[in-house]
């Protein structure tokens, strides 16, 4: 079998006497879409704040491509291939959408050049312009990201991650905020961009994750209590146990 | 999906560069402004006037870098315009250096002081900031008022007067106030060419990025501390050589230059001009060295006219006067 | 050097410390619930002083200017609150900053235009001179006073924010202002309080500095510079740090200016630059960043 993309080994985090999680072992290979849900509090955010540099855990190890990266501070996590988008909407405001994913695209290029007129560096727009145009914003290049509808945003969210070209996309929750609709044009882009790459979620939306993931971890209060596939999760009775009583949409 | 023909025509437009007075405007900052500071001597009241507008709004310049463009609201920058000066008086005066050795000098030293300072602030938590640049620069302060055998401590710097400007056979009569201006003038138009290409550069988007949004620009993967401290420096820089240009100038250096008071000003300049935009703390430096000229001509009081139209902007003109009159002018 | 010397040195020492604690409390409680670094703390300091000593000139009594001048710079504060800054909160974080810069600037000529630029004497009030022998050494009775007031303002402050519903509502507040919306809590009632009372606090450093410094108009700006020293040496938005932080530097102030005293002033900022370096979230605060 080959080398994992992605392994974590008992990843623990505490904030002070605090247990946000606890024990959490996984391994993901590539090209799969893995959903990652749980309750309100379960860890979510914290285990997505783990595995993409913003905590470090408090024990435990992350191993990304063989290689041992717990520890590593954040702004390297793109340099390695690891890029992710946010639930609450994280783009450069006064910036325009195409100026967002440009300089999302000079990171892997040029951080501290003074001197260079970055106009020059073209292969940045090409970049730029090949992601928006996977995630459907050519037409609103121009426009000041802050003017953006509530969808266009989550795709700009999306657009930023995805120019880095990653071999992991990490996306909390990126139909945060969208109803039925823009949830369906989400999935559909979804679908896209699983194709050859790696995709870890975080989602409320039990059909929407029904349908698109291969594989479902189920956090609960920091632990792991189910991996498996959506038939395998959805017949396990301790997941069943956690999400009764909870208005999930779960049918 | 198609790409469908309008948005191809968008990516056109858009890559075409957008034509329109904007884009034009700041392919022509540099040569601009040169013009403008080329015309202020004749153009304003008085010769001294222009020059203190040249100098301020040069350090205002430099802050701008730092909290126009990188949105970092650091209170201590005097230190930095300060050290220029007084190591550029100190090197004529009691080392007897030539005038370009001494500029030189105080550029890397006030540089220097500028990454100390950055290194110990920028490891605080974003809001402190503010807090920490000022105490720090005003430790600056108080060992240069202990210094006194070299910095000449309250009463200031003095006996290194410049009087004549050699350079590639060249000479200059740099008492001549309006020589003298366009000697310190071609400073200030190389400062500006630098700063201009900084900003064009991809460090330029960098620390828009993190004046933005610095958690995205850290996930996107630019070393957010790093980039800050470069920024602080490079800032540094460009207010020591102000500070160089205004110790030739004057040919003192006066104690309160390193004070918070000093650093406050240039906070205040760079506002009413407009932070974030090139030009405008020129602008903000006119404005307020104009308004203290006019006010002191019937109150020595002029501090609180020029404080309270500083509150009156915070309030109601954020964007200062240039940043307004720009941003008026792309809404139309 | 001889034990007398130091303990009325460390003494003093203590006494300075208590009056930065008033200061960089109040610098603090505003900071931590409002998020509003107040660069017109030191302004406000002076005009604390002013007021004491206005008051007491017109009552003769310095007592009405010790209580008269704190509550009414506190109400002022809230004045400044209510309709300078609570415009501000939505915009970025520095705005509320720099109004207060202005109007610290605008304070200071102010004052200078009422009461002149030269110093004015404030007397210490009758009832407090001279000195106290307290078997180690005599003691100015004024600063013990000055002590005594502290440390009890330091109780009831602890009280309140321990025992009343207020100071429960401004503990977990300062932590989470969405919480306070959603129970119903006028948050901007508190904040207005919770200005006024950091203003009154410098306010009151001001009135009781007076007798111990010339009361003039620059008087707030190096105290401004040590409000932020205390703050950053004790820890962002920890109270406790900024009562230890200010004993501390008090003392450290006091002791160097018994050794060298042009460096008295510098050892502040070098502890600073020190804790900076070593610890760059102060003794008490939270460190940066999990």
């Amino acid at each position: 079998m080959s080398v994992p993309l992605l392994a974590v080994e008992n990843i623990g985090r505490r904030f002070g006497g605090f247990v946000a999680l606890e024990g959490v072992t996984a391994s993901f290979e590539p090209n799969k879409v893995t959903a990652i849900i749980g309750p309100n509090g379960a860890g979510k955010s914290t285990f997505f704040n783990v595995l993409s540099g913003v905590l470090a855990p408090s024990s435990g190890s992350i191993r990304f491509k063989g290689s041992d990266i717990t520890g590593t501070p954040q702004h390297r996590f793109a340099h390695l291939g690891i890029a992710r988008s946010y639930q609450i909407t994280n783009i450069f405001p006064e910036l325009s959408v195409h100026e967002n994913v440009r300089v999302a695209a000079q990171a892997l290029r040029s951080r501290y050049d003074i001197w260079r007129n970055r106009a020059a560096m073209t292969e940045l727009d090409d970049k730029a312009d090949a992601a928006l145009a996977a995630v459907g914003l050519t037409s609103r290049r121009g426009t000041t990201a802050k003017f953006l509808a509530h969808g266009q945003q989550r795709a700009l969210e999306i657009a930023i991650a995805l120019v880095a070209d990653p071999e992991l996309l990490l996306l909390d929750e990126p139909t945060a905020g969208m109803g039925p609709e823009e949830t369906k044009d989400m999935v559909a882009l979804l679908e896209r961009l699983a194709a050859g790459r790696t995709i870890l979620l975080v989602e409320h939306k039990m059909k929407m994750i029904l349908g698109l993931s291969d594989r479902i971890l189920v956090l609960h209060h920091g632990r792991l209590i189910a991996d498996g596939s959506p038939q395998h999760i959805q017949t396990d009775p301790e997941v069943r146990r956690v999400y009764l009583g909870q208005n999930h949409g779960y049918a | 999906m198609t790409v469908s023909d309008s948005s191809v025509a968008a990516v056109m437009a858009g890559r075409a560069g957008h034509r329109g007075w904007r884009a034009r405007l700041t392919a022509w900052r540099v040569p601009l402004s040169v013009l403008i500071l080329c015309l202020l001597p004749w153009v304003l009241p008085s010769q001294a006037l222009a020059v203190n507008v040249l100098i301020y709004g040069l350090v205002a310049v430099g802050y701008n870098l730092l909290f126009g463009y990188t949105g970092l609201l650091s209170f201590g920058h005097a230190a930095f315009f300060g050290a220029g000066a007084y190591v550029t008086g100190i090197a004529i005066g009691k080392f007897g250096l030539p005038w370009y050795a001494a500029v030189a000098l105080g550029v890397v030293a006030g540089s220097a002081l500028a990454f100390v300072i950055g290194l110990l602030s920028i490891r605080t938590r974003g809001i402190y900031f503010s807090m920490v640049t000022l105490a720090l620069s005003q430790l600056v302060y108080y060992v240069a008022l202990q210094a006194s055998s070299l910095t000449g401590g309250e009463n200031g710097l003095r006996g290194f007067t410049v009087a004549r400007i050699d350079l590639f056979g060249w000479t200059v009569d740099f008492l001549d106030p309006l020589k003298k201006y366009y000697v310190l003038m071609v400073f200030a138009a190389a400062a500006l060419w630098l700063v201009s290409r900084i900003l064009n550069s991809p460090f330029g988007a960098v620390i828009e990025a993190i004046r933005e949004n610095e958690t995205r620009a850290r996930a996107c993967g630019y070393d957010v501390e790093r980039s800050k401290l470069i920024a602080f420096t490079l800032s540094g820089l460009i207010c020591a050589l102000a500070g160089t240009l205004s110790a030739l100038h004057l040919a003192i250096v006066p104690l309160d230059i390193l004070h918070y008071q000093t650093s406050g000003m240039i906070v205040m300049m760079t506002l009413l001009g407009g932070a974030g935009s090139f030009f405008g703390p020129f602008v903000g430096a006119l404005a307020f060295l104009l308004m203290e000229d006019v006010v002191s001509l019937w109150t020595s009081h002029w501090q609180i006219v020029v404080g309270s139209v500083f509150i009156l902007f915070v309030l109601f003109l954020p964007k200062g006067i240039w940043g307004s009159a720009l941003a008026w002018r792309a809404s139309r | 050097m001889d034990a007398e010397l130091i303990a009325m040195q460390l003494f003093s020492g203590v006494a300075l410390g208590a009056i930065l604690i008033m200061v960089a409390l109040g610098l603090s409680i505003i900071f931590g619930m409002l998020g509003v670094v107040n660069f017109a703390h030191g302004a406000l300091f002076m005009i604390g002083a002013y007021a004491g000593l206005w008051v007491a000139s017109l009552t003769g009594s310095f007592w009405w200017g010790l209580l008269i001048a704190p509550i009414a710079i506190g109400a002022f504060g809230m004045l400044i609150e209510r309709f300078l800054i609570r415009p501000l909160y939505k915009r970025s974080i520095d705005d509320p900053l720099l109004l207060t810069f202005g109007l610290g600037y605008v304070l200071v000529e102010a004052v200078r235009i009422v009461f002149g630029s030269d110093g004015i004497p404030f007397q210490t009030p009758p009832e407090l001179a001279g000195v106290a022998d307290l078997g180690i050494g005599f003691f100015p009775i004024y600063r013990l006073f000055v002590v005594a007031v502290v440390a009890v303002i330091l109780v009831l402050l602890w009280l309140g924010l321990e025992k009343t519903k207020f100071g429960l509502i401004v503990r977990a507040g300062a932590k989470d202002p969405q919480i306070m919306r959603v129970l119903g809590v006028d948050i901007a009632k508190v904040w207005l309080l919770v200005f006024g009372l950091g203003i009154g606090l410098t306010a009151l450093g001001g009135v009781l500095a007076a007798p111990m410094r010339n009361v003039n108009p620059e008087m707030g700006s190096l105290v401004l510079a040590e409000a932020f020293v205390v703050t950053v040496i004790g820890g962002m938005g920890s109270l406790v740090g900024a009562v230890v932080a200010g004993l501390l530097v008090g003392v450290a102030i006091s002791m160097t200016a018994l050794f060298a005293p042009e460096m008295a002033t510098i050892v502040m900022f070098a502890l600073m630059a020190l804790v900076l370096l070593v610890r760059p979230h102060g003794l008490f605060g939270k460190p940066v960043r999990g």
